[in-house]
């Protein structure tokens, strides 16, 4: 019977039934493509920041150099300083400098096993960033002291602008630089290495690496420089044995040119025991930000960064898109989900008010308090789950429209420490001559120096292209569905309570 | 069947208390037909409500055989109205999405008979009304008679101790109203009922053993002196006594009891079974004085 009288009172009052029964759905459908389209972006920017951090990284940990301090350019011209022979006019120089990668300052590798036993971790890896400068060539006409110091004039204290070497003949040298990285070896699942991919024909490093003179090379600086796995590649005048060539893949991560054992690199530059970067994974998405205060806690002075921090220092049109579905999506889904609420709820009361005499004859006929207010439950609900299958159907054409449309979404990442120190280092790599200009080019005559580089840091930008792609997820399904249902549920509770006050006699009482 | 002792009802209609009821004592044997009339407002469907179970007293008692309702709990007032109470409105108040098989049943629903019996009983009681042909139909589309005899049906197939009717025939055309009218006297005298309809028609009124008029909350029985126990209980196939026209509108001064005996004596209790033998009489209420 209560099945019955449930049918057919939603046939029979159609309008109401479709009235509740869409504004349910509408809130459904919303909600659905909201969080479809939210959790589209939210996957958007971790592939962006995947790109940078590696897959999987949570939390990042980095310290800034204070002015003055940490990895400028320093070139060490000792007069019998290795390979540099002199002749009367002209003076050859070769040098090799392996430094930290500038704005970066070096953290205790003791520190990494802090953050790994702070609460709220599971897995944390450690690299270290330098650069590596050649400087080769000869220099004519002028002691090498002075050019040493001018050279440190011009960096000292990250000066920057054009200011020329001066007193100074002119010369025939380059200068290159290249990107180097320790690695934790064997640690591929995160960091900066987890979005890679080694290149067939190569093999990644395993643990047994720790203490070889084995390099990863780039893909693309290996084709530059015509380097090849079995070939070798020199770091601070080692040689080593180059075992793969990464690519990024589909992850789009930005790679260094070199990466070393953690430990080859820590000695090579002589910084044993010192890292520049923590890559975090925290154990849930929920302890991420427990354990980002944690290793705060732990790295007073350290930049703890968390994937959200990261994230807002994306831009372009990703951080339109992410601020748009976050902020309009979500209220105005909420605004319609309330709305929807109290429509349905509305509508149920006013629904059981005009059916007082219907429910003040059936107490008259011996229903009881309890079955009326079931019925109007019953009811209520059947109308929510109406509401929430429209809604889900609505929904779903709303995330299939929004994939289909193929949204191409530019997200540009600039700010933030850790990009800072990792885009410094790159920035400085692709300049290839920091203050000297283009390598070869005559000193003197006031060289306009192209600044950058140096102590002066460029802001790294780097702009990757995501493909919006809303997912679709059975526990968003199931919320859509639970929240009409709740929605049905609260206005089953109002009418019910409504119902419930109605006196038997009413039946006697309100006629027409 | 009742038994009423000084039953008050009071509403109180914002600060304004609204006494429908003051003071009432009545005795209503088993198997009666009670008419009550009076004018609107008096308070005949206050006293409908009381004897229904719909509502308690606001003081005073009602007893339906030994159970007093103005001190039962409500979900024993459910009860007695799901089994012993038949109740019939003037608007016939049929749940108007509902056809008029579902409507018959819904009286079985709280007795939690099964759906099998459920569905076989409301049949039986649609055939027993005339309606055999129209237990699928909604009450739309069925006339206002023939939603009344649903309505009939769905008290009735309880099997009820009481049937009360209010105003069963005020919203239905004079035609109609005289086979409502037969109905419900047919059934009441098959089914050994006790049946109290309220009603404006003294023609209808005419038709009962007793006749009692309320005015202003208070009630007076107005039963004719001269109305016999054979009148009383008129044969079905007799013409029906409504044929002689009677003033409802002003109480009839002249037949009427005093004014102060609102209370019906209680007369031999009449069953209709009983009434199948001449010897048992049904005595009209004798205007009596009140213990
Ligand atoms: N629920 C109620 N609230 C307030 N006043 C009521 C209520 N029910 C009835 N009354 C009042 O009680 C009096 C008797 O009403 P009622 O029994 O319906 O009279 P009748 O059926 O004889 O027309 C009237 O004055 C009516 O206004
Ligand atoms: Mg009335």
């Amino acid at each position: 019977m209560l099945l019955t009288y449930v049918r057919r009172e939603l046939r029979g009052r159609l309008r109401q039934t479709a009235i509740v029964a869409v504004g349910l759905a509408l809130a459904v459908a919303l909600i659905l493509a909201v969080t479809a389209a939210s959790s589209g972006v939210r996957n958007a920017q971790s592939s962006v920041l995947d790109s940078i951090y590696g897959v999987g990284t949570d939390i990042t940990v980095t310290q800034s150099a204070q002015p003055g301090q940490g990895g400028g350019e320093q070139f060490t011209f000792g007069g019998q300083a290795p390979g540099s022979t002199s002749s009367d006019a002209n003076t050859n120089v070769s040098s090799d400098n392996l430094r930290l990668a500038p704005g970066s300052a070096a953290i205790k590798d003791a520190s990494v096993n802090s953050v790994r036993s702070t609460q709220g971790v599971a897995d944390v890896t450690a690299t270290l960033m330098l650069r590596q400068t050649n400087f080769s060539g000869q220099v004519s006409g002028q002691n090498l002291d002075d050019l040493r110091q001018q050279f440190r004039a011009q960096r000292g204290g990250g000066v920057t602008g054009p200011q020329g070497f001066t007193g100074f003949g002119g010369g025939d040298f380059n200068v290159n630089s290249l990107t180097v990285e320790g690695v934790q070896p064997g640690a591929t699942a995160l960091g900066p290495l987890s979005g890679a991919e080694v290149v067939s024909g190569g093999r990644a490093f395993t643990a047994a690496d720790a203490k070889a003179n084995v390099a990863l090379l780039s893909k693309s600086y290996a084709d530059t420089n015509k380097l090849a796995v079995g070939g070798t590649v020199t770091v601070k005048g080692t040689a080593m044995k180059i075992v793969g060539l990464l690519d990024s893949g589909t992850s789009g991560t930005s790679l260094s040119d070199v990466y070393l054992p953690l430990g080859v690199a820590q000695s090579l530059a002589d910084l044993s025991g010192q890292v520049t970067n923590l890559y975090v994974q925290a154990s849930s998405s929920g302890s991420v930000d427990t354990a980002a205060a944690a290793i705060k806690k732990v790295l007073p002075d350290a930049t703890v960064q968390t994937q959200s921090d990261l994230a807002n220092g994306i831009s372009g049109s990703l951080s339109s898109a992410s601020s748009l579905v976050s902020k309009l999506g979500k209220w105005l889904s909420i605004a319609v989900l309330a709305a929807a609420f109290v429509l349905a709820i509305l509508f149920t009361i006013s629904g059981v008010t005009r059916r007082t005499r219907d429910f003040g004859t059936l107490k008259a006929i011996g229903w009881s308090n309890g079955r009326i207010v079931r019925q109007v439950g019953v009811e209520s609900l059947v109308q929510g789950a109406i509401g929430g299958l429209v809604g889900l159907g609505a929904g779903l054409i709303g995330i299939w429209a929004i994939n289909s449309s193929h949204i191409k979404l530019a997200g540009t990442t600039s700010s933030g420490a850790f990009s800072v120190a990792r885009g410094a280092a790159f920035d400085g790599g692709a300049e290839g001559g920091g203050p000297f200009g283009g390598g070869g080019g005559g000193y003197g005559a006031g060289g306009a120096g192209t600044g950058g580089g140096g102590g002066a840091r460029r802001t790294a930008s780097s702009t990757v292209d995501v493909l919006l792609h809303a997912p679709v997820h059975w526990s968003v399904i199931g919320l859509g569905i639970g929240l009409a249902l709740v929605g049905g549920l609260l206005a089953g509770m109002f009418g019910g309570w409504r119902a419930s006050r109605l006196r038997p006699a009413a039946a006697l009482r309100s006629l027409d | 069947m009742y038994t009423l002792t000084g039953v008050t009802k009071t509403y109180l209609n914002g600060k304004k208390a609204v006494n429908a009821l003051q003071g009432i004592d009545l005795n209503i044997p088993d198997g009666q037909m009670v008419a009550v009339q009076g004018p609107t407002g008096g308070g005949k469907s206050t006293l409908l409500q009381m004897l229904g179970a719909l509502d308690r007293p606001t003081s005073g008692s009602v007893l339906l055989g030994d159970e007093d309702l103005a001190k039962s709990s409500n979900s024993r007032l459910t009860k007695l109205r799901a089994s012993n109470v038949g109740i019939v409105f003037q608007s016939f108040n049929l749940i108007a999405t509902l056809t008029a098989l579902e409507n018959v049943e819904a009286a079985l629903v709280p007795l939690g008979v099964p759906k099998a019996q459920r569905r076989e009983r409301a049949t039986a009681a649609l055939a027993s009304v005339g309606l055999a042909d129209r237990i699928g139909h909604r009450p739309a589309e069925l006339s206002g008679g023939q939603q009344q005899r649903v309505a009939i049906a769905r008290a009735l197939v309880k099997d009820p101790k009481v049937l009360l009717a209010d105003e069963p025939t005020g919203n239905l055309d004079e035609e109609t109203r005289d086979e409502i009218i037969a109905l419900l006297e047919g059934l009441w005298r098959d089914q050994g009922l006790t049946l109290v309809i309220v009603t404006h028609d003294s023609q209808v009124a005419a038709r009962a053993q007793r006749r009692l008029h309320i005015a202003k909350g208070k009630l007076r029985d107005t039963t004719p002196a001269s109305k016999t126990p054979a009148q009383a209980r008129p044969p079905a196939d007799e013409q029906p006594t409504w044929a002689k026209p009677a003033d409802d509108a002003s109480p009839p001064a002249d037949a009427s009891p005093p004014a102060e005996a609102a209370a019906a004596s209680p007369a031999a209790a009449a069953s209709p079974a009983a009434a199948e033998s001449p010897a048992a009489a049904v005595s009209p209420a004798t205007p009596a004085d009140e213990a």
